[in-house]
């Protein structure tokens, strides 16, 4: 009849209660039990769970180490004095079940869980108490525009969001379905909707033109210039002195200026009149001052006087010869006589010799 | 950066078929607001990501981009609107009225297209239409700057100057622009003047913080004495973890200080920077940035004369289980 050793550990305090045989237990065994009165209660042993034939076999192995094979029933002899530290060693690996060599094993690495878990819980408080005063106000922040007036205090918190599917047809863009989120680039946003009305914005309109009067400017002066009698002050903006603009104040004709702007096609005003005024000066310019027109008109004067003296000469030929009438010398004369050159001096000189023979001729005939 | 607006009554369908990079569905509709009691007006709110806009108001739309504070993102906003419109199939001519400091050229990469400017053709050095730069990425867009910056503008001048513009502009060979959309200067001093002469809509950019709103405000004030009526804003360089941490205003806020619709919201990206570098503005950014989306969200809102009636306000993110605390 075998007996069953079963070891309970409870939470808080262990009391190893064993389950004696009927057989009287060495009071040495009940001394090494005590050992296992740990602290902690980190193992839990289910008592539904024990293995019987794992505590049976235990036995059968306590059993066939000591006693050669005989089996022990409930009895469990420790060598408690041995002298051999192998040995003893051996004793009490083969002496205690591997279940207590698991416990034993099991312990340590409960001692680490519950370092580590520890551990974890100390950074969770640390982390949520660093989060929660980072939240405190510090200074200048929307609250002192709050202190300042500048902001009602009343509006703090927006009605609940509107729903809507999704807006983008972006990846980056996600929509949650149970609420109006919207996640973008790793940021959660939700939707606020605009509270601002119609009679604020009016209310708002009245506030400006109470605040801000101004008249478009018409006219530029500068500063010491008189205001025209027919000009409204208010409408006069006045140009500092040392204005950069203030030097060019008409220099444009609006008129030329308009006519500029609206013209779309052809060359520009500009360029056309540079154009134009460039020719005329080319223009001019070959008429008075080119050297190629002065030798040619140079060259065309005494062609025309060589032509005359040919001409006289084969008249002087005629009257040697057939006797010309004198009156057709004459009328060639005068043209050498207008030219003024010294050849028809030679000519006049010529003429007046004819005449004299000519008149000589005469006095001759009968 | 989401938006309703009322249903269209006529769909184009054919748009559909055309929209071969978007993901084609029927779209959702779903009624946010208790209808009237004349049910034809019965406000239906459509998602309106599915289909081209609808041009709405007379043509041209001369828009003037001002904000009275400098820096806040007033070119960066004409620069990358006015290509989102162009993407979307409209003509815009953008101009950068900005006399002395011109920088809408350097935005878009167009710094050594320019030639002749407006000072140029009133000279009559050339015509407007050589003045006018086309962008060869997108034809429908052309640029045309007032002047160089060593050339002078008669003060009192440049708003008569703008308005011959815009109607030579309207009576041009090629057709009148859809959008004309000025670059303001900073200030409210000439160049201000001058710069919303022509206009009849404005869009206000600022940013949410106290100084920029002082500013933005008193130009909406001179705005409307100068009868300009319809005056949108972009709220731009929003952190939505600064305003999380009330650290600072939140577009809500800035609404209720000025008191105007929305255009847009712009958040702060650094990828502005890098496109300004590059002189290739970041609504052309593939994939496309999430200020480049709030720029094309607005353009489309522009296009329709619709405003903003959410915003998104980030909140804490999705708690993923017990190992989160550990600094997941």
């Amino acid at each position: 009849m075998a007996s069953l050793w079963i070891l309970q550990f409870h939470p808080l305090s262990i009391q190893p209660s064993i389950w004696v045989s009927k057989r009287r237990v060495s009071p040495n065994f009940l001394q090494l039990r005590r050992e296992f009165d740990l602290p902690h209660g980190q193992l839990k042993w289910n008592r539904s769970t024990a293995n019987p034939f794992f505590q049976l076999r235990a036995i059968s192995s306590l059993g066939s180490s000591e006693d050669g094979g005989v089996p022990q029933h409930g009895v469990v002899k420790i060598p408690l004095e041995s002298k051999h530290p192998i040995a003893k060693l051996q004793g009490m690996i083969s002496i205690f079940p591997p279940v207590v060599f698991l416990t034993r094993r099991g312990a340590g690495s409960n001692f680490l869980i519950w370092l580590c878990v520890a551990t974890a819980f100390l950074l969770i408080v640390v982390r949520v108490y660093v989060v929660r005063k980072s939240t405190y106000n510090r200074p200048g922040s929307v609250a002192d525009l709050v202190r300042r007036g500048q902001l009602r205090s009343d509006r703090r918190g927006i009605s609940r969001p509107l729903k809507y599917d999704d807006p983008f047809n972006n990846p980056l863009v996600k929509v949650g379905k149970s609420n109006s989120t919207v996640e973008m680039c790793g940021k959660v946003y939700k939707l606020a909707p605009v509270t601002l009305t119609e009679e604020q914005q009016a209310i708002h309109q009245k506030r400006r033109s109470r605040a801000y009067q101004w008249k478009r400017p018409t006219i530029f002066l500068k500063e010491g210039d008189s205001i025209p009698p027919d000009v409204d002050p208010d409408t006069v903006r006045w140009i500092p002195a040392n204005h950069p603009f203030a030097t060019t104040a008409s220099d444009i004709d609006e008129d030329l200026a308009q006519n500029n702007v609206y013209q779309k096609h052809g060359v520009p005003f500009r360029i056309q009149a540079e154009h134009e005024a460039l020719q005329r000066k080319l223009e001019a310019l070959q008429q008075f001052f080119c050297p190629v027109n002065l030798i040619v008109r140079l060259q065309e004067q005494k062609l025309n006087k060589l032509v005359i003296d040919t001409g006289n000469a084969k008249d002087f030929e005629r009257l040697l010869k057939f006797n010309p009438k004198p009156n057709e010398l004459i009328e060639q004369s005068p043209f050498n006589n207008q030219a003024g050159d010294p050849m028809p001096s030679k000519s006049d000189s010529a003429a007046n010799s004819f005449k004299s023979n000519s008149s000589s001729e005469e006095i001759q005939k009968p | 950066m989401i938006s309703l607006k009322p249903l269209p009554t006529n769909l184009n369908s054919s748009f559909f078929r055309s929209l071969t990079p978007f993901k084609l569905f029927t779209p959702k509709t779903q009624t946010l607001k208790s209808s009237k009691s004349h049910s034809h007006s019965a406000i239906k709110s459509v998602l309106q990501w599915n289909r081209k806009p609808e041009l709405a108001g007379e043509t041209p739309r001369v828009v003037v981009i001002t904000s009275g504070k400098g820096g806040v993102g007033k070119t960066t906003t004409t620069a990358n609107v006015g290509l989102s419109l162009a993407r979307l199939g409209f003509s815009v001519v953008a101009i950068d009225a900005d006399v002395g400091l011109r920088n809408l050229d350097l935005l878009l990469g167009l710094e050594n297209r320019v030639n002749y400017t407006l000072v140029e053709v009133m000279n009559g050095d050339c015509r407007l239409d050589q003045a006018l730069v086309r962008d060869k990425r997108w034809s429908n867009f052309e640029l045309l700057c007032i002047s160089k910056p060593r050339s002078k503008l008669p003060l009192g001048f440049g708003g008569k100057a703008l308005v011959w513009l815009v109607e030579a502009l309207k009576t041009r060979p090629e057709g009148c622009p859809d959008f004309i959309i000025i670059d303001c200067p900073a200030g409210i001093d000439a160049g201000f003047i001058t710069a919303i002469t022509p206009a009849n809509e404005a869009v206000l950019v600022s940013t949410p913080d106290i100084t920029s709103l002082r500013d933005a405000d008193r130009v909406t004030g001179l705005l409307e004495c100068d009868g300009i009526r319809d005056i949108k804003m972009v709220v731009n360089r929003v952190r939505t973890d600064m305003i999380k941490g009330e650290d600072m205003m939140s577009v809500l806020d800035v609404q209720e200080m000025l008191g105007l619709a929305l255009l847009g919201v712009i958040p702060e990206d650094s990828e502005v920077i890098r496109s300004t570098n590059r002189g290739y503005p970041l609504v052309l950014n593939k994939p496309p940035t999430l200020a480049g989306l709030a720029f094309e969200q607005a353009a489309w809102r522009l296009v329709e004369q619709d405003t903003m009636k959410a915003v998104m306000v980030e909140e804490e993110p999705k708690k993923r289980g017990f190992f989160s605390l550990f600094g997941g």
